[in-house]
């Protein structure tokens, strides 16, 4: 390979990481706090109970549907399990006359259509929380901003992102060889070690979930195959996510049959457990059931279903079988998303994600650590490298602590509280507007040592607050064999521990004075600040 | 089986970091010759191949192979910890100790 095009790639590499290098470490940190999306859903809402008897909650699901919206469109049921914090049950009511036909499921949005059931079988009175759902989401939709704007921009970062792989193993053959190398305390050379261990050792990883990542995202940003197949955008939905011929009604009151019966039945037809449960007119005699089999327990995330008479509990529909192209791309979004994962596949999920959010960070740090030594002037950077060592800061700094205020603040918030969840959001992204004033007001050294502290202290308290003041916490749920409030508050200290280990290592560092250099050993200690990580 | 491909995995990338020059030099106070890197590296891959084995037949054809590249991940990622922060051979030359 010529010198040239290994330049080329070197340079392909460096910018393409940098350019949106901050947007994919909020998408890496989020989607891999995402991947215990189910458990956080649990542990954000410490007042409810694990579920024992999946079917005594489903029950209260059904009486209390039956109760409050008898006469409704349809009821959507996440089937409860050991994972579920309940049975998250909503709503839609039938449509006014003359209102223009909805979107299914389109009273899932609105707070007065929902509810949750408990342990108990009993509706909940919990406190309001997006609990993991918002790290999900945030993902790919991130927030206050319009959707489509912001799956935009993540669909680009993540082609990004694949360039930056894909031209990073091309420049860096050697990243093969020095496979096991880390030269510690060595400055740039331990950044780019640092950086190359990250990248290298979950490699694998890192492709697979850049590249299915971007595939969830295909019909965003290449519409052209779906353009040209399809005038007519509900068809492609109807050939790609079939469901059975849609039910009118017919004022005719016939009782709808107990959902466990039909799930029990619905697992044995599906192979596998039920994650949905879709009910249409609901106490008519055109009552209509519909079982989605759970992703938890495929590869693709286009689970079958099953279709019930619901007056009569017999199967009238099956999906068919999904054709090539759709298996591909929900098994694809299957390894992506890694719902099939148990528990210690989830840890490597986890871990991987975690060594990618490593990379992102390390990468985002080594653009400034590898300029630094080339500045002019150390003690007046230029305007680019100013905004890159601040936005690295205000980011790599500042969010994670947001995420840690978003954890009190679910804590803290009253239970009872408008817009409570909305706070609890609210909150993560008004730690992170003060930590970006601070990147703003304070010398980097500074600043990532008080957010690094501030990250860690905060986290490191909250096991303790759990012990004290909530109801299920590690040591509660573990009398009752439950271990993941333990599980999630073990992992909070281990990181609590990281982030103030980081802080004492940059607050510690004094970079080498070298001979010589005297004139620039003042502007070393605000530079080189970060290089102490290594 | 499950443990079976990760302990494997695991092996597979301990003969790798051992078959470097580095690492075993520090470790042994020799370098390796051609021969004994490359025993050392086959070694690594019948590891890697049977822990993909292993994985198959624990979880299928379907769950395998992410398994198996889990695994992989999670040993190199073990390894690669335990080469460079865990305890240093004090007869070793120590190239980079602190």
């Amino acid at each position: 390979m010529s010198r040239g095009i290994r330049q080329s790639q070197s340079t392909l590499h460096t910018w393409s990481g940098l350019l949106l290098g901050w947007v994919l470490f909020l998408v890496f940190l989020t989607g891999t706090v995402a991947f215990w999306r189910e458990a956080l859903n649990r542990y954000m809402r410490p007042e409810l109970a694990r579920v024992e008897q999946p079917m005594r909650v489903l029950n209260g699901a059904q009486r209390l549907l039956s109760s409050k919206a008898p006469g409704a469109k349809g009821w959507l049921i996440a089937m409860p399990s050991a994972q579920m914090p309940g049975a998250q049950v909503s709503w839609q009511p039938q449509p006014k006359p003359g209102e223009v036909r909805g979107r299914r499921g389109g009273g899932r949005g609105r707070r007065d259509n929902q509810a949750l059931i408990g342990a108990d079988g009993l509706p909940s009175q919990v406190r309001d929380t997006r609990g993991g759902e918002f790290f999900y989401r945030f993902h790919f939709d991130l927030y206050y901003l319009p959707v489509i704007w912001s799956r935009w921009l993540v669909g680009v970062a993540g082609v990004t992102m694949l360039v930056a792989i894909l031209t990073g193993i091309v420049t860096h053959k050697k990243i093969f060889r020095d496979f096991f190398t880390l030269r510690r305390a060595k400055g740039q050379r331990s950044w780019l070690d640092g950086h190359n261990a990250t990248a290298v050792l979950a490699l694998p990883f890192h492709l697979m979930i850049t590249y299915t990542g971007v595939v969830t995202l295909m019909a965003l940003l290449m519409p052209w195959a779906t353009v040209a197949n399809y005038a007519d955008e509900t068809r492609m939905f109807a050939d790609l996510f079939p469901q059975a011929p849609v039910v009118e009604r017919t004022g005719r009151p016939v009782p709808l049959k107990p959902l466990a019966t039909m799930v029990r039945d619905a697992e044995a037809r599906l192979g596998g457990p039920v994650g949905t449960i879709d009910v249409s007119q609901p106490g008519d005699a055109a009552a209509q059931v519909t079982m989605y089999r759970t992703p938890a327990s495929l590869l693709n995330t286009r689970a079958p279903s099953i279709t019930y008479d619901g007056t009569t509990g017999v199967p009238v529909w099956r999906s068919p079988a999904p054709g090539g192209a759709a298996a591909t791309a929900g098994v694809m979004i299957g390894l992506h998303a890694g719902r099939f994962a148990d528990l210690a596949l989830r840890w490597l999920y986890f871990l991987c994600g975690v060594a990618g959010t490593l990379m992102v960070a390390s990468g985002l740090v080594l653009w400034t650590v590898k300029r630094r030594d080339k500045l002019a002037d150390p003690a007046r950077p230029h305007l680019g490298f100013h905004v890159v060592e601040r936005l690295n800061v205000a980011v790599i700094g500042g969010f994670p602590l947001g995420v840690a205020v978003l954890f009190w603040a679910n804590r803290l918030l009253p239970v009872v509280m408008p817009g409570r969840s909305r706070w609890e959001v609210h909150a993560l992204f008004i730690a992170w507007g003060v930590a970006a004033l601070l990147a703003l007001a304070r010398r980097p050294a500074t600043a990532w040592v008080w957010l690094f502290g501030a990250t860690g202290t905060l986290l490191a308290l909250l096991p303790a607050y759990n012990l004290l003041a909530t109801r299920w916490n590690a040591a509660t749920s573990l009398a009752a064999g439950d271990l993941l409030p333990l599980g999630v508050d073990a992992t909070v200290l281990a990181f609590a521990g990281g982030y103030l280990w980081l802080a004492r290592r940059v607050a510690c560092y004094r970079p080498p004075v070298r001979a010589g250099r005297r004139a620039r050993a003042s502007a070393i200690p605000i530079a080189a600040m970060q290089e102490a990580a290594a | 089986m499950s443990w079976a491909s990760l302990l494997l995995c695991v092996a597979a990338f301990a003969c790798f970091g051992f078959a470097t020059d580095e690492h075993h030099h520090r470790l042994t106070g020799r370098r390796p010759g051609a021969g004994v890197r490359r025993r050392w590296r086959g070694a690594a891959w019948c590891a890697l191949a049977l822990a993909l084995a292993a994985a198959v037949a624990a979880r299928g054809w379907a769950f395998g192979p992410v398994l198996w590249s889990g695994a992989a991940m999670f040993g190199a990622g073990l390894v690669f910890l335990a080469l460079n922060f865990g305890p240093r051979r004090a007869g070793g030359v120590g190239a980079n100790r602190r």
